[in-house]
Order: structure tokens, then C-alpha cells, then sequence
């Protein structure tokens, strides 16, 4: 199973700063994030990174409320249409998600399309039963 | 006429004070029937026969709301349960409430101080009077309740909050006065706005009478800016059995407070020694005409002055400042008393939050708001926002529940909430009312 981190996040100037100075001084590479904001004041910052476990660490050692999520990546094909292609097989599967975001890997050929799992129980069975293949971990966290 | 009681309201202060003498002597061997003040007096060997001076209170011991917890309930009772008509009592959910028992007697005389009370601000029974706050253990509702029904005006009980409803009854029944915190007038004028009406023309309002809340003499003024008609300041506390302690006059500087029903005193929080005329201090406050719970030398720990000096309106009790403040940390909030001991009590019996918090009062359009900061606590985050929203829903309610009004509840970053000397600061107070108070803290 492969993780992301999520942080919570205080909606104001700087905070953002926070988490990718401690993931500078540790020399974590982000690979892919995405950003939720709610009304309320504070939102929720996603980050692929290639070691989520010591991402984690370091950030809640800094004083910050991370933890890990667990996430499923399906690979697509680079063109109109691709995205649209899997989600349908996505909803034939009965998989409903809040939380995703993609990658190109090959432009005009190949991407990645990642879920927020943290929630979805059997989610590989779920998706293997509509022919769809979950990326293994050491294709997410790449090279 | 501008008096209720002429006899009393202009007595000289040496007829004043031969009534708070007799009063005092009275009230004290009526208190020494309840189980704590008769032993705390035979403990202290105090004799109500002796008195002589009002000074003479000094000597006396003072009562605090601590004490009333601890003797919670009957400890300050003096008459039998049968005798007994009404309470009135604090939600203090968190330890004991404050409760305050009233006999057919202080009925009567309270109705009577709070149509003085409002008579003196110019109600007449010619009025319509709507009263715009809770009713029920809350002693705004039915304080006034029975006060604008002594003084023969014609009384609307609508109760707090629903403005539309409240506009309606303005326009269909020609009210005249109405009561309400400030706070709240704000509002209902944004919404006699949002009606397209406009409340100078399109109601018969001549008076309005605000209390139950801290707010400035700008706030004051823009009210009566708003309605196109005068505010007059309300003073009282449930301890001294609620509305119509002190009330001000038509000139508007400072209220009367009622001496030949309550034994004055205004003493250094630190030192409990009187200070002078003109300084601010600790309001001390003994009842002379309350049989059933009669309090002595009770530290209300609202912060306030005497105003040296004459009133035009020839009254001779004298007046006190508006309220600048608290000598505890309690405050009041949309005409809520609040203790941070309230909030911390539901913090703590919430697991995904932190101890720390950081209660906040701030006006925002316009509106005094109570804002909660708590952190987050990192092993309960798991990045799921439904989650956090469910949580800071489950804290509103929790702290609305105890403490009567809405909170905004904000979830901050573990370590974000400032600590001084390793004690966290709890209250911050930015309120527009307050940056007026003049009172050293």
C-alpha cells in the first residue's frame, strides 16, 4: 500500500512555507500535491513524496499536525478522452472518492491518476473486478 | 411629575441615610435566619442592634459568589421553602449556579425599583413596551416584565431573537419602547433595513432602554443615531435580584442607583478598602429590602465609580459609571455571562482537542462575537476533512449548551496558541466597547 501526507493547515501567509522548508532541510522531493480549503479557516495539504514515512516524522517533529493517508494510483493513457476513459470504469466500480490528482509521465502517452484511499475498504478488489490495475508502490513513489 | 416615589427619590441624604440605618439593622437579623450567615454572625459576634452609621458595614464581612456555590442551595435562605414564591438562577453548568430566592415581599418591591427604574427614563403608562430579551431563569425577561406592569405601560413579553417577528409586532400594536442588549439592536436595524422600512418612519418608537451588555457611549450613540430616539442605560445583576438596580435619568450621565434599597460601596479589588468618590473600583453591593436572600457586602466584581456631583434631575441616590470592566474573568458576551472556565470544562471532555484554547471577543459587522481557537491535536489527525467539520460542529453545540450563546469555533495548528509564562492567556477582548474602558487593569 502506498501513502501521501496530509497536514493541516492554518489559512494564512507563511504556513504553506512551514512544510516545504522542513521538507528542504531533509531533502524530501515532492512528486505531486494538491491543496483543500475549507470556509472554516484552515485547509488540508496532500504531498506524494518518495518517503511519506519520514515525511511524516519530520513534519509532526516540527510542531505540525501531518499524518499519513493511504492512496491507490491507476495508470491512463496521455489524451483527450483519457481521464474520462477511466473514470467511468472508476464509477462502474462503485468506487467514490473526494480526494485525487494526476501526473503526466509521458506527455502524449502515459499518466497517473492518484486516489485518496484512506476511507474506500477493498478498494484494489474493487477496481481489479473492472479490469483496473492499482500501480504498485514503486511505480507511485517513482525514481 | 418625573418622580415614581417623589417622597423617596429626593429625600436628603441625611433622611437617606437614616432609612439605610434602619434598613440595614433590619436585613441583618433577617440574613442571621439563614444557616450561613447566622453562623458566620455568631461566629463574628455581629449585633444589628449596634449599628448606627452606615459606615458601620465596614466592619462587616463580605460575600462572594464562591460563597453562594458553596452553600448552593438553600445555605442563604432564611424564610421556609412555603413562604418562597420564585427563583432565579445562573446556567452554570460547570459547578454550582447562583440562585437566588425572592419571597411575595421582594417580588413587589423589585417590580416596584424597576417601574421607578423605567419611569425615571421616561416610561409612562401610556406606553407600548416591548421587551426584546429572554425570558426564564434570565432575570431580564421577567425583571422588566413585572416592573412595566407595576408602571401600568402596555407590555409585549416577545422574547428574544426572531427580528421579523419582532418588526411585526413593532408596526402592528404602535410600540413605543423597547428593551434589548445593544448588540442586538444592530442587528434588528440591519433587518428593518433589509424590509426596505425604515424605524424612525415607519414606527411610533420614542425610547429605548439597553442593558444586560458592556458597550461605549459612541455604541450608544449610534444606536440612538439608527432609531432617531434616546437609549437609556440599564444596570443590574442577578444577585441583587436583576433589572433595576440602577437606571439613568433623562440627562443621560450615569445611573441612579437606588440606596434606600441597596447599601453602596465601591472598594480597591486588591486591598478591599473604600476608594474616593470619582475612582474606579470594585462594586460592593448589600440588599435593604430583599427578605428571603438578603446578601451583605456582596463583591459583584464589576468594575465602576461613583460620579461626584449633583444630578440636574434632583435625585439625591447617587450615580455609577457605566461598568468598565471585571475585577474576575468573567465577561459577558450578547448579554451571556461567561467564565473561560465554562469553555475549558467542554474542551476538556473533548478528546481530538488540545487543553490550549484562545477565546477571542471581537466585533464583527458590527456584532460582539465570542471566537474559540483550539488545536488540533496531532494524533487525532487524519487528514479527513469531513472529519474536522464534523468536530468543530460538535464543539459549537457542546459550548453553546453551557454557555447559552453561539460560539465561532476556529481549529488552529497544534502550538499556534500564544502562552505567556507558561500559563495560557484564555481571554482576549478586542471588542469596540472595551477599547474605550478606562479603568487600569
Amino acid at each position: 500500500m502506498a501513502y501521501q501526507v496530509s497536514i493541516f493547515l492554518e489559512n494564512k501567509i507563511g504556513r504553506l512555507e512551514r512544510v516545504t522548508s522542513v521538507l528542504k532541510e531533509n531533502r524530501i522531493n515532492i512528486q505531486n500535491m494538491s491543496l483543500i480549503h475549507t470556509a472554516n479557516g484552515w485547509g488540508i495539504l496532500n504531498l506524494l513524496v518518495s518517503c511519506p514515512e519520514r515525511a511524516c516524522t519530520k513534519l509532526c517533529e516540527a510542531g505540525m499536525s501531518a499524518s499519513l493517508r493511504k492512496i491507490v494510483a491507476l495508470e491512463m493513457q496521455d489524451v483527450p478522452g483519457g481521464l474520462d476513459g477511466l473514470l467511468t470504469k472508476i464509477a462502474s466500480a462503485g468506487v467514490n472518492f473526494t480526494n485525487a490528482y494526476g501526473r503526466v509521465v509521458e506527455p502524449g502517452q502515459k499518466a497517473f491518476f492518484f486516489i485518496d484511499a484512506d476511507q474506500i475498504e477493498d478498494i484494489n478488489e474493487k477496481l481489479q473486478a473492472v479490469g483496473l490495475t492499482p500501480l504498485n508502490d514503486d511505480l507511485i513513489y517513482g525514481v | 411629575m418625573i418622580y415614581w416615589e417623589k417622597e423617596l427619590e429626593v429625600l436628603s441624604r441625611k433622611e437617606l441615610e437614616k432609612i439605610q440605618v434602619e434598613r440595614l439593622r433590619k436585613t441583618l437579623s433577617q440574613a442571621a435566619r439563614s444557616p450561613y450567615y447566622g453562623e458566620l454572625f455568631r461566629k463574628l459576634h455581629i449585633t444589628p442592634e449596634k449599628i448606627d452609621r452606615v459606615e458601620q458595614i465596614r466592619e462587616l464581612p463580605f460575600t462572594t459568589k464562591q460563597d453562594l456555590r458553596d452553600h448552593y442551595p438553600y445555605g442563604f435562605l432564611t424564610l421556609p421553602k412555603r413562604d418562597i414564591i420564585r427563583l432565579h438562577s445562573s446556567s452554570g453548568t460547570t459547578g454550582n449556579p447562583t440562585v437566588i430566592f425572592h419571597n411575595r415581599h421582594d417580588i413587589c418591591s423589585w417590580a416596584n425599583l424597576m417601574a421607578r427604574s423605567l419611569f425615571c427614563a421616561g416610561v409612562r403608562d401610556t406606553d407600548v413596551f416591548q421587551n426584546i430579551v429572554g425570558y426564564g431563569l434570565f432575570t431580564g425577561g421577567l425583571g422588566f416584565q413585572y416592573g412595566i406592569e407595576r408602571l401600568g405601560a402596555l407590555s409585549i413579553p416577545a422574547g428574544a431573537g426572531n427580528s421579523q417577528r419582532q418588526i411585526k409586532l413593532m408596526r402592528d400594536y404602535g410600540t413605543t419602547v423597547i428593551h434589548a442588549i445593544p448588540s442586538y439592536l444592530g442587528r434588528l436595524y440591519e433587518v428593518f433595513q433589509a424590509e426596505g422600512l425604515d424605524p424612525q418612519r415607519d414606527t411610533e418608537l420614542r425610547l429605548l432602554v439597553i442593558g444586560a451588555e458592556p458597550h461605549t457611549e459612541e455604541q450608544r450613540r449610534r444606536i440612538e443615531e439608527m432609531f432617531g430616539v434616546k437609549a437609556f442605560n440599564s444596570f443590574g445583576l442577578s444577585e441583587m435580584n436583576g433589572p433595576g438596580v440602577a437606571f439613568e435619568c433623562e440627562y443621560q450621565s450615569g445611573l441612579h442607583i437606588w440606596e434606600d434599597a441597596y447599601v453602596v460601596e465601591i472598594v480597591d479589588p486588591k486591598t478591599l478598602q473604600p476608594v474616593a468618590d470619582g475612582e474606579y473600583g470594585e462594586l460592593v453591593m448589600t440588599t435593604l429590602d430583599r427578605e428571603g436572600m438578603p446578601l451583605v457586602r456582596y463583591r459583584t466584581r464589576d468594575i465602576t465609580r461613583i460620579l461626584p456631583g449633583d444630578c440636574p434631575c434632583g435625585r439625591t441616590h447617587r450615580r455609577i459609571d457605566r461598568i468598565t470592566g471585571r475585577s474576575d474573568d468573567m465577561f459577558i458576551i450578547k448579554g451571556c455571562n461567561v467564565y473561560p472556565m465554562q469553555i475549558e470544562g467542554v474542551l476538556l471532555k473533548i478528546p481530538e482537542v488540545g487543553a490550549d484554547y484562545l477565546i477571542t471577543l471581537d466585533t464583527l459587522n458590527g456584532s460582539d462575537e465570542m471566537i474559540v481557537e483550539v488545536e488540533v491535536k496531532r494524533d487525532w489527525f487524519n487528514g479527513d476533512v469531513a472529519r474536522l467539520d464534523k468536530l468543530t460542529r460538535q464543539i459549537t453545540n457542546q459550548i453553546r449548551d453551557e454557555v447559552l450563546t453561539k460560539p465561532i469555533v476556529r481549529l488552529v495548528e497544534p502550538g499556534s496558541i500564544p502562552k505567556s509564562e507558561g500559563k495560557a492567556v484564555r481571554v482576549r477582548d478586542l471588542r469596540a466597547a472595551l477599547k474605550a474602558g478606562n479603568y487600569p487593569a
